[in-house]
């Protein structure tokens, strides 16, 4: 998906290749003022929305009791839903690059099939599972557990979300750094676990440390698959997502773009994280750009 | 090797699942097993070239169980639900008035924001790869940001920002353009959350592409028109196509972004996935089954596709 | 005995990487595996050091049976084509890695390791650059260093995959002969695969030829080279004369040619001869000079061609009926006989080997 920042394209030094400077700036100027309209302005928006009341305003409304404890259910969920699926992404990708093995696109395609599906049907599948009219159900209903409208739910329907993250982040890092300094670990004596912490680990890191910064980013912004699994019950089954969205609904909007600022910033800070990971370790992470 | 074709990959799936589990079973004396082992797996005709790296089981059969949990296991059973309404009930859902609407909406925005993403990102990767100017990085870095910014927030700032009184809405309103709570304002979200993905396909492929073949175009006699629609456009084919199939069926799912300023009108701006929300809020659960089913099958035609289009590119790439 | 190989089989696919291999590995010998690529020398190597499995066959270590043996048991030291140094390691870490990994109980004290790898890396001649990553380096220094990594589990044997393939030639040599020195002091039984016959045959106590997963010959480097057991090894190794023959009636023609020689018991039919450029001798006949005769005294007419005399020795392309021939000779000889190009003279075969075609049977021949 990414592609390379600092890599400067071999026609940029090419005279016969540069197109006229009125060309040039014609279309820069078409493509900022794309961007202006259909990205910086909407990012503006949330913060100059967050603020038009003042600044005590927009404390006060991320101070409610129901916005604290949005942040702090969201923060539990990732806090699950991200190791879960950093252990799983790190286990998949040695599985698929380290081995030859029949039928590994097939897998690869599985991996990746979440990000293809509908965030709403995500969520859906699980109320079809555990909802009171699910599968599930009447098992979990006699045994007095909830899954669906409760914190089990919202974990489930996020590790289904994120569930390629990582893992895609590495397949393509590890595929091009090959099998050789493990198979020369392997001839000096290191065992399994040996290898993977002392010679595969630190090659990946960063890559890793990439694909968990997306998956957390996208983990504490799900809406549509954690909508369907919440009932949004206020002040307990309630994502930040979800709650801008009662407030907006509640036309409270000082209340929802405040709470929207809180996860713009965490998109802010993701986008910044990932890109000085790309400039900086342009080298490492190059495998996962293509 | 066989490991290209997905076909023969899945009697292989089943037997790692096998292989793999037993093997995850007894996790002891590790070292030593991995070697006893290793023939029976090649017997077994599942591992096509033998490794000395340990931990093929474990990590497989991990790999296979949770993927078989978290993803498998819940999409079959919306297939299985979908398949006890039987072809009539399902017929019934899909084909009543409201929900053939919402897919009509759903696909013809999906389709447009795909198509304003097809050439504003092919300009936007152009300009990333060809020029240099000041806050580029900056510029490259804001291409991600429907990436990262959670849809509901893209969803209300773009509803305020195009009312009648935002920023946007309060221009384009006097001039009789409504874009809040339309289907434009549908095309106007898709596109903000399709944008990375023609971008990020295209801008690769751009800078690979050797220079020598456009410098022969102009040292041929064409100009630099003829050498961007005669060279560079037919190369990067592919590359768009696969951006555009990718926006296109993130667009048909997304619902976070469009809900606050659709509007939501049946028949007119309600999209499907909200529909299915709308059914399992009033517990119709065979409707919103046979939605999803609908949507999940549209989903693997697209992932097909999606694939076709890639090994496409790759093919054109190796060259 | 060292290592012993036998009916050592190995496809990858439909390719077959080796075909019933057997071997005997001699403790303390520097041995080569000479072929080109895809002969199978590389997987026989990978094979050895426990990196690669079989199809078929048995391998013994000590007279321990090595298969089922993971790389640690079989205590060999590997040095990878492309070194494999841990990237994100010092020269000093990578050297201690395999020390590092062991047991608690088997590992030695901190103090023990570092007065080993310091060792080592004096002997390596690297001890100054202990810190260096490996991007820092030089491609003959990670050479080092890889084979240092490989020395310190202090391993009964060593197995070197093409270990001087990514240098440029000087360093090549230079690092060649130290290697040679160092095996000449430690005694480890070494095996090292190459596709560089010249390296095969300056370095190797013994050198096996490999072509198409197959032995071709074993010997030790002289043998190899003026006993070739094979039309393969001797299109292989070093410059060589090839000649389509016919043979009837125990003499062998070539095609072509007034040239003959004996062919005692093979049976009739075409057959091949080799003769190396040094073996052929140039002539200088009247006959000749006047186009009298074809062949003369065993001797047959050529034209020399070209004369490329840069060194000691000349090499003289001739052309003779139309065949390419090619000669070496001392430039003292060359200015004694006084030829140049475009001259008439003659060629005499000397020694040489002629191989039936289709059939594994050959003889010597020895005109001299």
């Amino acid at each position: 998906m990414r592609t390379r920042v600092n890599g400067s394209s071999a026609t940029l030094e090419r005279p016969a290749l540069r197109d006229p400077a009125w060309v040039r700036w014609a279309l820069i100027g078409l493509a900022l003022g794309f961007l202006v309209l259909f990205v910086v302005l909407p990012l503006i928006t949330v913060f100059a929305q967050a603020l038009h009341r003042g600044i005590s305003a927009y404390f006060d409304a991320l101070a409610e009791p129901d916005a604290l404890s949005a942040i702090r259910l969201t923060l539990l969920v990732a806090a699950i839903a991200v190791p879960v699926n950093l252990v799983f992404g790190v286990v998949a990708a040695w599985a698929i690059t380290k081995f030859e093995f029949s039928g590994k696109s097939l897998l690869i395609t599985l991996i990746d099939l979440p990000f293809s599906v509908s965030p709403v049907i995500s969520g859906m599948v699980y109320v079809l599972l555990f909802g009171l009219h699910g599968w599930f159900g009447p098992w979990l209903r006699d045994h007095d557990l909830q899954v669906v409208f409760a914190l089990p739910g919202l974990v489930l329907a996020t590790m289904f979300v994120t569930f390629p993250f990582v893992a895609r982040e590495l397949i393509p890092l590890m595929q091009e750094q090959g099998i050789e300094e493990e198979e020369a670990a392997v001839s000096l004596g290191a065992c399994g676990w040996q290898i993977f912490w002392r010679v595969t680990l630190p090659n990946i890191r960063w890559g890793l440390l990439y694909g968990t910064l997306l998956c957390n980013a996208r983990a504490m912004g799900e809406f549509g698959a954690v909508s369907v699994v919440s009932g949004h019950i206020r002040g307990l089954t309630n994502t930040m997502p979800l709650h801008v969205e009662i407030l907006y609904n509640e036309y409270n909007f000082v209340g929802a773009f405040a709470v929207a600022s809180l996860l713009a910033l965490l998109a802010l800070v993701t986008l910044v994280a990932k890109s000085a990971l790309e400039w900086k370790w342009g080298e490492s992470l190059a495998g996962s750009r293509h | 090797m066989s490991g290209d074709n997905i076909y023969a990959g899945v009697s292989g799936a089943v037997a790692a699942r096998r292989l793999g589990w037993g093997w995850f079973a007894n996790a002891q004396g590790v070292a030593r097993r991995v070697w006893a082992r290793t023939t029976a797996r090649d017997q077994g005709g599942m591992i096509i070239r033998y490794s000395v790296l340990p931990g093929f089981g474990l990590t497989l059969g991990l790999t296979l169980s949770w993927l078989g949990l978290i993803v498998l296991l819940p999409l079959a059973g919306l297939v299985i639900h979908a398949a006890d309404l039987g072809w009539s009930g399902f017929w019934d859902v899909v084909t009543t008035p409201r929900v053939m609407a919402a897919f009509r909406v759903s696909v013809t925005t999906a389709l447009a924001a795909a198509l304003v993403n097809l050439v504003f990102g092919l300009l936007v990767a152009w300009v990333l790869v060809r020029y240099r100017f000041a806050g580029q990085k900056l510029v490259d870095a804001l291409v991600d940001l429907p990436f990262a910014l959670p849809t509901a927030v893209a969803g209300i700032a773009l509803s305020a920002l195009y009312s009648a009184h935002g920023w946007i809405g309060s221009v384009l309103t006097p001039l009789g353009i409504n874009v809040a709570f339309t289907p434009l304002g549908i095309v106007v979200a898709l596109t903000f959350i399709g944008l990375p993905f023609v971008v990020r396909t295209v801008e690769p492929v751009l800078q690979e592409l050797p220079p020598e073949e456009e410098e022969a175009a102009i040292s041929l006699g064409a100009s630099r028109l003829q050498t961007f629609l005669r060279v560079i456009l037919p190369a990067l084919t592919p590359a768009l196509l696969t951006g555009f199939a990718l926006a296109f069926a993130r667009g048909l799912g997304e619902y976070g972004s469009v809900i606050f300023i659709a509007g939501n009108m049946p028949e007119v701006s309600e999209i499907v996935p909200l529909l299915i929300i709308i059914k399992l809020e009033q517990f119709d659960y065979h409707g919103a089954t046979a939605i999803g089913a609908l949507m999940l099958l549209l989903s693997f035609v697209l992932l097909f596709v999606i694939n076709l289009l890639q090994a496409w590119m790759r093919a054109r790439h190796a060259h | 005995m060292t290592i012993r190989v036998s009916g050592i089989c190995k496809r990858f696919g439909s390719f077959v990487a080796l075909d019933r291999v057997d071997l005997e590995i001699r403790t303390g010998e520097l041995l080569a595996l000479l072929g080109p690529s895809g002969s199978g020398k590389t997987t026989l190597l990978r094979i050895l050091g426990g990196l690669e499995r079989p199809d078929q066959g048995s391998l013994t270590f000590f007279g321990e049976a090595a298969l089922g043996l993971t790389p640690r048991d079989r205590q060999v030291g590997f040095v990878f084509q492309h070194y494999s140094l841990f990237r994100h390691m010092t020269v000093f870490n990578n050297v201690a890695f395999g020390l590092d990994v062991l047991a608690r109980k088997d590992r030695p004290s901190r103090a023990a390791i570092t007065e080993k790898v310091t060792e080592l890396l004096r002997m390596v001649q690297l001890e100054p650059l202990a810190d260096r990553y490996p991007s820092q380096l030089s491609g003959g220094q990670r050479q080092r260093v890889a084979l240092a990594r490989a020395l310190a589990i202090e391993p009964r044997v060593l197995l070197l995959d093409e270990p001087f393939g990514a240098l440029d030639a000087k360093v090549r040599k230079e690092l060649r002969r130290w290697l040679r020195r160092l095996h000449d002091e430690m005694h480890i039984t070494s095996v090292f695969v190459t596709h560089d016959q010249e390296e095969a045959l300056e370095l190797a106590d013994r050198v096996v030829v490999m072509n198409r997963g197959r032995i071709e010959q074993v010997g030790i480097p002289s043998q190899v080279y003026n006993d070739p057991a094979s039309p393969f090894v001797y299109d292989f190794l070093g410059n060589v004369n090839r000649f389509d023959c016919v043979i009837e009636a125990g003499v062998a023609r070539i095609a072509g040619l007034e040239m003959a020689f004996p062919a005692v018991g093979m049976t009739a039919g075409p057959a091949v001869a080799f003769f190396r450029p040094h073996d052929i001798e140039l002539t200088r006949l009247e006959a000749f000079a006047k186009e009298e005769a074809v062949s003369a005294e065993g001797a047959s007419r050529a034209q020399v061609r070209h004369i490329y005399a840069i060194g000691p020795s000349a090499r003289i392309e001739l052309d003779c009926a139309g065949h390419s021939v090619e000669v070496v000779m001392d430039q003292d000889r060359l200015r004694g006989l006084g030829v140049n190009g475009g001259d008439w003279c003659g060629v005499k075969l000397g020694r040489g080997r002629l191989f039936r075609a289709g059939v594994v049977a050959a003889t010597s021949i020895d005109q001299r």
